[in-house]
């Protein structure tokens, strides 16, 4: 997919007390691509994010962004990088724009242009003069993605970003991100809750239980294409389908079948030829709620975690 | 650096709580000196002793002073020069500043600067510790900016916002001083530890000022250092006040042992060496300056240590 990888994770741990909460973590990340994080509560996603933007220190292991190490050169590897911890918390009582101001004095290069810009950019330009206390939860949002985006970061780390968008807002912010993935090559690293929305935004969907990394799935491997045939009588159906070489798997009252479209009308043929009723041919498609259940075993909280 | 504190600085007066200060400072000022003028009017009746009968009496009173044993060095150089200064004004005609009036108001503001050390002690308490309460501090850290940096550019913040306000100080008890006093008679002398000569009040407040500011930096470097260890301001704010105002108390105390000469209270307000009121009797300044220095460093060393080393799970 991508060739470089401009985040490198490598054996991050991190222990508290005497509670091992990360596990011997790696990860790449590349350019250009949207990488979503998953896992139950508790799981080490936010202490995990924390490591990557130096505000933890890991027990083990270091952060690599586009050959700088967090750990090594804080200022070097983090001027390249965008991040909304949790809720973009700003300062209240001043207005949006001094908000704004204030980042961008942080960080080397960003002119007033590139913040009006920004602004336009996220469409806050009506009320940008307002105090930030007068924002809904959704304003602070963008206010929040404006900020990560001041100084032209080349990784951008989201935790829950589209929490509190309307879902006009939520569609506008999928686009957009998928728009500066595509046409800046800015990795982005999104954790969320909303797995209807990790399956719509990302390429690529790595899932952590219990501070260990269990998977990583690229979406379209997810889509793989799949039909549900519900036939009786059941053995019949199952063998017939068996012989005709697709390997058929129970669920529910039918088959599962892995096969492109195009061997579907076959196997009809070859199910009527022998005898049996066709109850229901359709295209099956597993979410990756089902998934991501099944991975994380329901999803119920990990146990005890300082947090 | 300069940007940083451009940040903290405009974050300061973006809060009301601010400006709420300075007014009630200058408020506090202008009170304060309309109740002395208020005072005087009613409570005491004429005066009638000239500035020679009162310069006489004091000087008789210093030279009982100077007969009692056990005097350290600093105090004996104290007395010998308000000697030499009451022995020139009576040779040579030079009356005092009168007490109501705007130079007097002004020499002593000194002694109402115990308010900046106030409301520095709040801002030095709350400028880490309000990162945090907000939620700001996650925001703040993930920029490429070191730790220690953005920690020194509040730090100096403190400091402009309490040279700031002692010169707010100055200039309103001025102010007060003309409205309520006028400018009265008489010239300022010092003794400069060979001769006596004449002085400009202005000077003269601006270097007790500078004495006084010794406390505020410690009182605010104190609470700087909690606000940024405990993360809560209001803890900060509470204990670093407590101490300011039972800390002296705690020297008169411990004025019998040893433990005292080490103690940080004892050495906070350096106008001692001016004003001839010491705490404790033998001490220095040279050794007041290096025991603060110790206790400084000290503070200093534990706020950098725990906000560099700190994970932030706020």
């Amino acid at each position: 997919m991508a060739e470089q990888a401009i985040v490198q994770i490598k054996n991050l741990s991190k222990t508290i007390g005497n509670k091992k909460i990360i596990k011997n973590l790696s990860l790449d990340l590349h350019k250009g691509e949207i990488t979503g994080f998953l896992g139950p509560n508790g799981a080490g996603k936010t202490t995990t994010i924390r490591m990557m933007v130096g505000l933890m220190r890991p027990t083990e292991g270091e952060v690599w962004i586009d050959g700088q190490s967090v750990q090594g050169d804080f200022e070097g590897s983090i001027r390249k990088v965008g991040v909304i911890v949790e809720n973009p918390e700003m300062y209240k009582y001043m207005s949006g724009y001094k908000n704004l101001l204030h980042f961008s004095r942080m960080h080397k290069g960003v002119s007033k242009e590139r913040i009006n810009e920004v602004v336009k950019q996220v469409g806050m330009q009506n009320r940008i003069n307002e105090k930030v206390g007068s924002y809904s939860l959704g304003m602070r949002q963008r206010l929040g993605l404006a900020q990560a985006l001041l100084h032209d970061p080349k990784f951008l780390i989201l935790d829950e970003p589209t929490n509190g968008l309307d879902p006009a807002g939520i569609r506008e912010f999928r686009v957009y991100l998928q728009k500066i993935a595509r046409e800046n090559g800015v990795a982005i690293f999104v954790s969320s809750h909303l797995l209807s929305e990790i399956e719509l935004l990302c390429d690529r969907i790595a899932i952590i239980q219990n501070g260990e990394l269990i998977d990583i799935k690229n979406v379209n491997e997810l889509q793989q294409s799949r039909y549900y045939i519900q036939a009786e009588p059941l053995e019949l159906a199952g063998e017939v389908l068996a012989g005709a070489g697709f390997p058929a798997v129970l669920h529910d009252k039918g088959y599962l079948i892995d096969s492109g479209a195009e061997h579907i009308p076959g196997a009809i043929n070859l199910l009527v030829g022998a005898g049996a009723r066709i109850f229901a041919v359709q295209p099956y498609r597993e979410t990756l709620e089902s998934q991501f259940l099944e991975m994380t075993g329901g999803g119920e909280i990990a146990q005890a975690h300082t947090e | 650096m300069l940007k940083l504190i451009q940040n903290e600085w405009m974050k300061l007066w973006s809060r009301k709580v601010t400006w709420i200060m300075i007014v009630l400072m200058v408020f506090l000022v202008f009170a304060v000196l309309g109740i002395t003028k208020w005072m005087n009017s009613t409570g005491n009746e004429e005066i009638n002793e000239s500035w020679q009968d009162i310069t006489q009496t004091e000087l008789a009173s210093i030279s009982l002073l100077l007969d009692e044993p056990n005097l350290s060095e600093t105090q004996i150089d104290y007395y010998e020069g308000k000697i030499a200064i009451a022995e020139h004004r009576l040779e040579n005609d030079i009356a005092p500043l009168e007490y109501g009036s705007m130079q007097q108001q002004v020499l002593d503001t000194h002694m109402m600067m115990s308010l900046v050390t106030l409301l520095t002690a709040i801002v030095a308490a709350g400028i880490v510790a309000s990162e945090f309460s907000q939620g700001t501090i996650k925001m703040l850290l993930t920029r490429p900016v070191k730790r220690w940096k953005i920690l020194t550019s509040k730090y100096i913040t403190v400091l402009l916002f309490a040279v700031l306000l002692s010169v707010f100080l100055l200039i309103s008890t001025a102010f007060a001083g003309l409205l309520f006093f006028g400018i009265g008679e008489g010239q300022l002398l010092v003794w400069n530890g060979t001769e006596v000569a004449e002085a400009s009040f202005w000077l003269e407040a601006l270097k007790l000022a500078t004495l006084k500011f010794s406390s505020i930096w410690m009182i605010s470097t104190f609470a700087f250092m909690l606000g940024t260890v405990f993360r809560s301001s209001s803890l900060a704010i509470g204990l670093s006040i407590f101490l300011m105002f039972t800390g002296v108390q705690a020297v008169l105390l411990l004025r019998n042992y040893e433990i005292v000469k080490y103690y940080l209270f004892t050495h906070t307000d350096l106008t001692q060496f001016y004003t001839g009121n010491f705490l404790v009797p033998g001490i220095t300044m040279s050794m007041s300056l290096l025991v603060l220095a110790v206790y400084f460093l000290v503070f200093m060393a534990i706020s950098y240590w725990t906000f560099g080393k700190r994970d932030v799970t706020a």
